[in-house]
């Protein structure tokens, strides 16, 4: 069965139709990647999965691990297993980094079944996994994303991802604002997390970000519905001609 | 006054204050107290008090064998008790070296009558009531140079239904003395009208905080009159949640150069509850710095009130006031009320002034829930945030905790009828 299963996906958003019948189907241990032009809908596809407001299916199924998402909240479909790491993370003033991860890390923990984790083993965990996404501990400490730097705030985005251990991750521009060095760093932090038992969607203008994170899939959305699925080969198509010609063949 | 209104209350005061023997601040003050103030007077027109006149509310007959039900919240803490309004010397401790507590006779307690009446608080309905009701004014005396690190913890409890308390407080620190003190109002009474005055001599400094947490019936009409001498410093700071009515009125007179004044607060609302915090602030020398930082969180029906003036004299050169108030609405149905006002007669002063009202960032619940943080969670997080950094930087670190714990209570309850 798919990990993630997007059925004919309708979508208007401001009574502006945005998805307009997109279908998608994710396995385990898969790497897909969502390319597409400006305006094609990719945000609004994240925002779809994981449940903002606002971006309700006006038609449509999204099933995650068999389970349909439609009648769950944002937070529960974290807490089921759906991350979201964001174009723009945002700033949370007076929200300190270790207490909202742990807070983060126990409600899903608290979802499987696992016990939560006290604030020493929490502190401890959090550290390791920092290490390896080059998250100085200072930069926990802090305010959540506030005063971060691009790289930082992307780091930390899958710094979460890396400590709540989604079964489908979808990363919404990840590569966006990022210098050469800091798409490394996430890059290896994203592949690090590459299994057999999770999934991961990319989504992205640009086919570098696909250099580091290769994709076992590319597709292409154009006017909110995929328009051609293929192999790494059709992202660097994309590089080359640039999304009109492939729009133009649909 | 208000037209065609019975007013039980102002016949029962002048019955109350024919049971003490004849002192003249309680009848000067029992003939000043004429009526209710109207809303068409300014500092009440948010906050209004017309439902009294049509209560039935007689000043209570303090009873001194009444059981206590707040215990104290520190260990180690100075405790000092006002049952139904009356100083309770055996449930009191002991205080230390350095400071003392007295009963005021009939000569000092005119004197403190006439600080009150000389200040704009001459007015304030607490003023006159409790001058003519309060069982005794009780004076703490810190003396010189002595700097006390034990918190003094005030516990104000007691009253009942239809009764009105009336807690007379003095504080008095000379020069070169430092004390916190920690002030949590629990009542029952319908009717609480506690009097402060605080007194700072030069170089004196307080650190005091506020809890009012009466019954959910209660009003609460605290009237707080404070002076400050050269280089001393009070700061104050507030968390209103309690009452069906409270409103802390504080008027500091910055006397003495190079004083620093700081009056924060926040309040917590849900339900019908309405809450004010009103000051007034007059920078009568130069050098001084004020600071009024107020936030609030509303729910239910509930209204939020800030009103803060600042007043600087024409000698105030070089003044510096701050204010700035923030409200969080958590219902469409509650209101939050800002009215700062800057009356500014120097021409070399720093004043500044803001407010907003608004509702949690859609944005920042969204991250928060998209990291499978449930909504209520996530609005406690972020409601908390919003109230840290004032909390942090008003109270003292030993008991930062204790007001995160006042206020998360509170905030549950807010939280909950919301979601």
């Amino acid at each position: 069965m798919s990990l993630l299963e997007i059925k004919n996906a309708k979508l208007k958003v401001d009574n502006k139709d945005i998805l307009k019948g997109l279908s998608l189907s994710v396995n385990s241990g898969e790497v897909h990647a969502i390319m597409g032009p400006n305006g094609s809908g990719k945000s609004t596809l994240s925002y779809m999965l994981a449940g903002r407001d606002g971006y309700e299916l006006e038609s449509g199924k999204v099933f995650l691990d068999g389970q349909s998402l439609s009648d769950m909240e944002a937070d529960e479909r974290a807490r089921s297993g759906l991350f979201l790491a964001f174009q723009y993370p945002v700033e949370l003033p007076g929200v300190g980094g270790m207490s909202f991860l742990r807070e983060a890390v126990n409600s899903r923990r608290k979802f499987l079944g696992e016990e939560e984790l006290d604030h020493l083993a929490f502190v401890k965990e959090a550290r390791k996994v920092a290490s390896k996404m080059f998250v100085k501990d200072e930069m926990l400490k802090r305010a959540v994303n506030v005063g971060f730097s691009g790289g930082e705030k992307k780091r930390f985005e899958i710094l979460q991802m890396a400590m709540l251990k989604p079964k489908v991750s979808i990363l919404d521009e990840t590569d966006s604002g990022l210098d050469v060095d800091a798409l490394k760093i996430v890059s290896d932090g994203v592949n690090e997390q590459r299994t057999n038992d999770n999934a991961i969607v990319v989504i992205t203008h640009y086919q570098r970000l696909l250099d580091y994170i290769v994709p076992d899939f590319v597709h292409i959305l154009s006017d909110g519905i995929i328009i051609k699925s293929g192999g790494p080969e059709l992202a660097l198509e994309v590089e080359k001609n640039g999304y009109a010609g492939l729009i133009n063949a649909a | 006054m208000l037209p065609n209104v019975k007013d039980n209350y102002i016949t029962s005061v002048k019955a109350h204050v024919s049971q003490f023997e004849e002192k003249s601040f309680r009848k000067l003050a029992s003939n000043d107290f004429k009526s209710w103030p109207s809303p068409r007077e300014e500092t009440w027109r948010l906050s209004r008090l017309g439902v009294l006149s049509r209560k039935e509310i007689t000043p209570i007959t303090p009873n001194f064998k009444k059981q206590i039900s707040s215990m104290s919240k520190f260990n180690g803490s100075i405790i000092i008790r006002f049952v139904d309004g009356a100083f309770r010397e055996d449930l009191s401790s002991k205080l230390p070296p350095g400071s003392y507590l007295n009963i005021l006779g009939e000569e000092d307690s005119l004197k403190c009558f006439h600080k009150f009446k000389d200040s704009n608080l001459k007015d304030h309905p607490s003023t006159n009531v409790s001058f003519s009701c309060t069982p005794s004014i009780v004076k703490l005396t810190i003396e010189k140079d002595v700097k006390i690190r034990d918190f003094f913890e005030i516990i104000y409890e007691g009253g009942d239904d239809n009764s009105s308390v009336h807690p007379a407080f003095y504080i008095e620190l000379k020069e070169n003395s430092s004390i916190t003190i920690i002030e949590r109002f629990n009542h029952l009474s319908s009717l609480i009208m506690p009097l402060q005055l605080v007194e700072l001599k030069k170089n004196a400094s307080i650190n005091s905080l506020k809890i009012f947490n009466d019954n959910q019936q209660s009003y609460n009409l605290s009237a707080n009159c404070t002076f400050l001498s050269e280089k001393s410093n009070y700061n104050s700071f507030s968390l209103i949640k309690g009452g069906l009515f409270t409103r802390s009125e504080t008027h500091a007179y910055l006397k003495g150069e190079n004083c620093n004044l700081s009056l924060n607060g926040v309040y917590l609302s849900s339900k019908n509850q309405h809450h004010d915090l009103t000051t007034a602030i007059y920078h009568d020398v130069p050098n001084c710095t004020s600071k009024q930082i107020v936030r609030g969180v509303l729910g239910g029906k509930s209204t939020g009130v800030f009103q803060g003036k600042v007043r600087v004299a024409p000698d105030a050169q070089k003044t510096d006031g701050q204010q700035m108030s923030r409200a969080i609405l958590l219902s469409e149905n509650a209101i939050a009320n800002a009215k700062p006002e800057l009356e500014i007669y120097a021409d070399d002063v720093i004043c500044a002034h803001g407010a907003t009202v608004g509702e949690i960032e859609d944005d920042q619940l969204f991250y928060l829930k998209s990291r499978g943080i449930s909504e209520k969670k996530a609005k406690q997080i972020l409601i908390t945030a919003f109230l840290k950094d004032i909390i942090n930087e008003s109270v003292e670190e030993p008991i930062q905790n204790f007001v995160f714990e006042e206020a998360d209570l509170a905030l549950s309850e807010i939280i909950s009828k919301e979601i």
